[in-house]
């Protein structure tokens, strides 16, 4: 179990160093260049110059061979590549290019109305969906089990743009029951949680849903029907538990991407958490900021992924035995 | 689980449902508080001030010596922490101004105690030292450059190394406490002006060195409000009054009417009027309005799709929005819209008459309706309210598809189709926002206008960033743009066209034009008179018959205002001007 | 109960010499079923309209792109701005006068040209990737499992946003972004199945006979797989058309052309009036063909392999 535990956690290091590969490609190689942009138009060609120093944007990419040859081995390494190692290894991200804030600084602030939108929405999406599901499990082949099929998808090929327009004007314009926009208290998140809810709610019942079916039609709960255990026996006590393994995956899986934050609730209804930073950094072209969210935002994942399987290995001794 | 959750969700909803009308917003009661909207800022620190919306904010918190009277016209500066005028030596070569005693920075951590010490004029010179330092890589120096005997070295020293800010300049000179002295190289009339700008705020150097690169996040100055809040920066900024502040006072003067329009209630009261500020970043034109509607915004500019449904026929308020009280204001702005184009490329540089059949092809009376006659059609690059604007001239290419074919065909592309390919002439026409629906509407116009002399536009959607880098480069075939003066002479409009402006610089045309340049240069040390008037007509006279842009439009600044909210008037500089509002909170609760 | 049908087809196509009477397609039978299935027919008919539809529209576009002359979904209209539906347009005319109709016919074209370039791109990443890595195995495998972990770790709206960025706007940027972003999970699967095919006798057996290892992967293997593909496919295509709505909004879709997304963005703001022609014509026309996707690939998943309803969670 402990080999098991220390093969799933070193494997993490050569994942996060290839995600650190892709962002830079995408941004120092593929990507543009940087001080430009940042010193704006009146700036002269010497200043550009200092400032691509600074930012770390001059030199070879990826291995400097020419300082190697004329100097001690080591300066190999002094490229764009290994400095950005470093940076990341320190965890500093460097500023905004359209602000000129510490990008760490931001993402802290950011977290808070993430979280706050996200952590509801997913419990009451997870609850809501599952208590859908099981209701279906339990009416199967009737026509609840149908309408609620239908709703699901429906629900699911509805854009989500629709679903926030309609809330926003509906809800909040017309009816005036809750605000249209901001972060001033409790009151304005009700209406984005509802919304991120019930646009979400297609996908996961209409999975879970089939997850549970197919434990349904499993030979074992025949069995306990067969021994004359109830529906809701069967339902709560076998079913439940052996759907929580698809389950619980899907359900780790998503939690790194709360922290990413739903970039159009936030943005319409104005919730100043990640996504909303993030929307800003594309809309201004700030590359750093985008760098730095991509890089954090595939850790997270990483990290839960690796949380994942360990519960698994946990709970499904077949597992460890792979 | 289930069993616990069902009743959670539906002791959610309930409260959901319940939650009853949500619309006031957070008030403490008793204060006089206001709510705005702004764009993404850049921080604090003046020496970064480039756009509108952060000069806006830096100028509640950091004052210069010089500002413009609020109700005044035609606009006219007055002494803000200066004393009196500058004192102008005979060669114009010496300005000597006497700040304001008694002057203190707001309290802060910075200062030694805590307490805000008082403003000398060294403050100043060390602000515009700061300016000049390109370790501090300001975009706003270019006011500067050239003018002030030593400055330029100073700033040439700070490429190589950390610049000693306690070395003297010779320009810039110190004479006692409270005056100092600006040593020019050559006659400057718009330095009075260039001292109303924001890049040229009093910083406190005790701020400026404690903070260092976070200096922006932590302004300390003299102004009328201190930052409260800035957690989130691209969602709301929070400001409250000074209580340190040096209490200057609502201005008393102002036009014919404005006595009549209430603006002169409050004259003599000391500033700011309001306690607290708060401005979001709304991103969302749609979102701003309807917030707006329901009350929680005090005032809003109106965009295009709605025009229709607030304004009338008659240019007034739908019953319905004048029932609440709301009001109109309607404002010629200093300002010219245009579409540029690159004199430095091969298809459209060398060919006047191609530009000028371009220019005829537009039909400006459809622009102005799409727009709801928001707008004046532009005929020349300066507006109908700056001196210089001849009113009686007949526009130089209005709408005429006739003679735009005629002038196609004399420049080489008869129908539209470049005779050596048989193909039609397609232009590159580069924008500088991308998901802006208005901007693409009215671009899919321009397109049909160039259409019916057989042109195809293609357009090239960037955002600003990369749109400024682009015109920087000289990348741009054509491209659109507007221009809003710093501040209120007209000699502004014409750094447009000026050689030596080229890109990088304000000249993003490339225009050159040796005539043009001599009369600008003649033009620039002249002191407002008829005989720069003369000038400016000739100038305009030159640039329209070369047709380096197609002039669009002068926009008029249409906003609405809350009842409740009191003391606005429509300024080109509009910066400061939120230590002049004021709200009945009585009337604020819906 | 799939697996003997799939073994049954796979020696009989790696050896043509011999008797398929027994042999029972896989497709037929499954074309079967879903025939049967009057809600697939139907959805399948839906998919059907909107492909020709799509088509139209092409050879629209197409037309007057080569003849030069503006199309008459961009042609402008100006006294009839914001026009209530009528005859001449069915419903209605937008900002500029144009025929809000045709726009939503045209956005038919850019939803099929984004599902399927999108599919182009993301494809054939991921069953070579998926077929080398399940059939060599090894450090074969360990790379590209390492490449997809990568892939698969970061955020997916963030990395669209942020090639489109780097890479330029339009078509192009959209469709590459998308494409390297949903290759994962097909990859899995092939892989999975790769792995299991690699040691089935078929595979034995013409290793035996001398069939080189390309060969067998992509001409012996392959068919075997390639319901996944379809499937793939299907469930893929809305989600191109969903996710391109979101990046038209923000700014970063498809330029020039009307696209569903920026009919939507550009209706946003005369809602509060109540005019909702176009906003509601770009949404029910997404609507259908989404809907019709998601059906129809259901039915699909249920004919050709059930158990891949729960495999891998999100397979598309």
């Amino acid at each position: 179990m402990l080999a098991y535990i220390i093969r799933r956690t070193l494997y993490v290091i050569p994942v996060v160093i290839g995600v650190a590969l892709v962002t830079f490609i995408l941004f120092n190689v593929v990507g543009w260049d940087a001080a430009t942009q940042m010193l704006g138009r009146h700036a002269s060609k010497e200043e550009i110059a200092a400032l691509r120093q600074q930012l770390g944007l001059t030199g070879p990419k990826f291995f400097n061979f020419t300082a190697a040859l004329q100097g001690p081995w080591w300066r190999l390494f002094d490229s764009q590549w290994f400095h950005y190692m470093k940076q990341l290894a320190t965890l500093d991200f460097g500023r905004s290019f359209a602000s000129n804030q510490k990008i760490s600084t931001l993402m802290l602030n950011g977290i808070v109305p993430s979280l706050v939108l996200a952590v509801p929405i997913f419990l009451i999406t997870l609850v809501v969906s599952i208590t859908i599901a099981m209701l279906a499990a339990y009416y199967r082949d009737t026509w609840i089990d149908r309408s609620i099929v239908v709703a699901s998808v429906i629900g699911l090929s509805v854009s989500y743009l629709v679903y926030i327009m309609v809330a926003q004007q509906v809800l909040a314009y017309q009816s005036g029951w809750f605000p249209i926009w901001g972060f001033e208290s409790a009151k304005y998140l009700i209406l984005p949680v509802l919304v991120g809810v019930v646009s979400g709610l297609g996908s996961e019942v209409r999975f879970f849903r089939t997850v549970m079916l197919d434990e349904m039609y499993q030979d074992y709960v025949r069995t306990a029907f067969a021994k004359g255990c109830t529906q809701n026996t069967v339902l709560f006590k076998h079913v439940l538990k052996n759907a929580m393994i698809p389950v619980l995956t899907s359900v780790v899986l998503t939690i790194p991407f709360l922290y990413t934050g739903n970039l159009l609730l936030e943005t319409f209804f104005g919730i100043p958490g990640l996504g909303y930073l993030n929307v800003e950094a594309v809309n201004s072209t700030d590359y750093p900021v985008i760098k730095a969210t991509v890089f954090v935002g595939s850790v997270l994942y990483v990290i839960a992924t690796v949380i994942t399987d360990i519960c698994y290995a946990m709970v499904d001794p077949r597992i460890k035995l792979r | 689980m289930p069993r616990v959750a069902l009743p959670t969700f539906i002791i959610l909803l309930v409260c959901a449902a319940t939650a009853g009308p949500a619309r006031a917003t957070l008030m403490p009661s008793g204060q006089q508080p206001f709510f705005g909207t702004t764009d993404r800022i850049r921080g604090f620190d003046p020496v970064q001030a480039s756009d509108v919306y952060t000069v806006a904010a830096i100028s509640k918190v950091y004052e210069g010596l010089y500002e413009f009277e609020y109700l005044v016209r035609p606009y006219r500066v007055r002494p803000l922490l200066a004393e009196s005028m500058p004192e102008i030596s005979a060669d114009r070569l010496t300005y000597t101004i006497h700040v304001k005693k008694g002057v203190r920075f707001a309290d802060d951590p910075c200062f030694p105690g805590g307490k805000g010490r008082e403003l000398t004029a060294e403050d100043f010179i060390y602000s515009w030292k700061r300016l000049a330092d390109t370790h501090n890589r300001s975009p706003r120096y270019f006011n500067f450059e050239g003018r002030i005997v030593g400055l330029d070295e100073f700033r040439d020293k700070s490429v190589q190394q950390k610049v000693d800010y306690d070395k003297p300049i010779e320009g810039l000179r110190v004479l006692d406490r409270y005056t100092l002295q600006i040593l020019l190289k050559a006659p400057y009339p718009q330095l009075t002006y260039v001292l109303t700008q924001a890049e040229t705020f009093a910083v406190p150097r005790e701020a400026a060195e404690f903070y260092g690169a976070e200096f922006l996040n932590h302004p300390v100055g003299t102004g009328p409000f201190i930052v409260a809040d800035w957690r989130w920066h691209n969602y709301r900024i929070e400001y409250v009054r000074n209580p340190k502040y040096h209490g200057d006072t609502y201005p008393t003067q102002g036009e014919p009417g404005d006595r009549e329009r209430g603006l002169l209630v409050d004259a003599g009261k000391p500033l700011p009027l309001l306690d607290r500020v708060t401005e979001y970043v709304i991103a969302d034109d749609s979102t701003a309005w309807l917030k707006f509607l329901a009350g929680d915004l005090a005032m809003s500019p109106i965009s295009r799709d709605n025009f229709g449904a607030v304004v009338t026929q008659e240019r007034e308020l739908t019953p319905e929005l004048r029932a609440r009280g709301i009001r109109l204001d309607v404002a010629l702005q200093m300002a010219t819209f245009y579409v540029g184009f690159n004199m430095e490329d091969p298809v459209v540089g060398p060919n006047k008459k191609l530009r000028q059949a371009l220019a005829c092809a537009v039909d400006l009376k459809k622009w102005v309706k799409f727009y709801n006659d928001r707008l004046l059609p532009a005929k020349g690059i300066l507006p109908p309210n700056v001196e210089g604007y001849d009113s009686n001239a007949p526009p130089a290419y209005a709408f005429d598809l006739e003679r735009a074919k005629r002038l196609l065909t004399e420049a080489g592309y008869p129908d539209g189709r470049d005779p050596k390919t048989g193909r039609r002439l397609t232009l590159n026409f580069d924008l500088p926002q991308a998901n802006d629906p208005q901007e693409r509407q009215s671009t899919d116009l321009l397109a049909h206008f160039f259409d019916a002399i057989g042109i195809e536009l293609k357009p090239s959607y960037n955002n600003w960033p990369e749109f400024l880098k682009k015109l920087e480069r000289k990348q741009c075939q054509m491209y659109r743009l507007g221009w809003i003066v710093p501040y209120p002479d007209a000699i502004n409009f014409f750094d447009l066209f000026y050689g030596p402006n080229e890109s990088p610089g304000p000249n993003e045309s490339n225009y050159k034009n040796p005539e043009f340049d001599k009369l600008f240069e003649i033009a620039r040390v002249m002191d407002d008179a008829p005989e720069r008037t003369e000038r400016f007509r000739q100038m305009e006279a030159i640039v329209v018959r070369d047709c380096p842009f197609i002039f669009l439009s002068h926009p008029l600044s249409y906003r609405l205002m809350q009842p409740w909210f009191k003391n606005y008037k429509y300024h080109d500089c509009p910066y400061p001007n939120s230590k002049f509002y004021k709200v009945d909170p009585a009337r604020m609760n819906h | 109960m799939t697996a003997p049908v799939l073994d049954h087809v796979a020696t009989a196509a790696a050896m043509p010499a011999r008797d398929t009477e027994m042999a029972v397609s896989l497709w037929r039978t499954a074309w079967r079923q879903i025939r049967r299935r009057r809600l697939a027919m139907t959805c399948l008919g839906i998919i059907v309209f909107y492909a020709v539809v799509a088509v139209y529209a092409e050879s629209v576009y197409w037309y007057y792109r080569l003849r030069q002359e503006t199309p008459p979904y961009k042609v402008v209209h100006f006294e009839d701005r914001f026009a209530k539906p009528t005859l001449q347009h069915p419903l209605g005319t937008d900002s500029l006068g144009r025929d809000v109709l045709r726009q939503v016919i045209q956005g038919t074209r850019i939803a099929f040209e984004v599902g399927i370039y999108t599919s182009l791109i993301a494809i054939p990443i991921a069953v070579i990737f998926g077929a080398l890595a399940g059939f060599f195995g090894r450090w074969v495998d360990d790379l590209i499992t390492w490449v997809y972990t990568v892939f698969d770790s970061v955020p997916y709206l963030l990395f669209i946003l942020a090639i489109a960025m780097v890479v330029g706007k339009g078509l192009f940027g959209v469709c590459l972004g998308i494409g390297l972003t949903t290759w994962v999970g097909l990859c899995r699967l092939i892989r999975g199945e790769y792995l299991k095919h690699r040691d089935r006798q078929y595979v034995l057996a013409a290793k035996s006979l001398g069939v080189g290892n390309l060969s067998i992967i992509f001409r012996h293997i392959l068919p075997n797989v390639v319901h996944l593909v379809i499937i793939s496919f299907s469930l893929r295509f809305p989600s191109a058309i969903l996710t391109e709505v979101i990046l038209s909004y923000l700014g970063v879709g498809v330029q020039g052309e009307p696209s569903w997304g920026i009919m939507i963005s550009d209706a946003k703001i005369r809602l509060w009036q109540g005019y909702w022609y176009e906003l509601g014509g770009a949404t029910v026309a997404m609507f259908f063909i989404v809907l019709a996707f998601n059906l129809f690939g259901d039915a699909l998943r249920d004919a050709l392999d059930p158990k891949l309803r729960t495999a891998e969670a999100k397979t598309a």
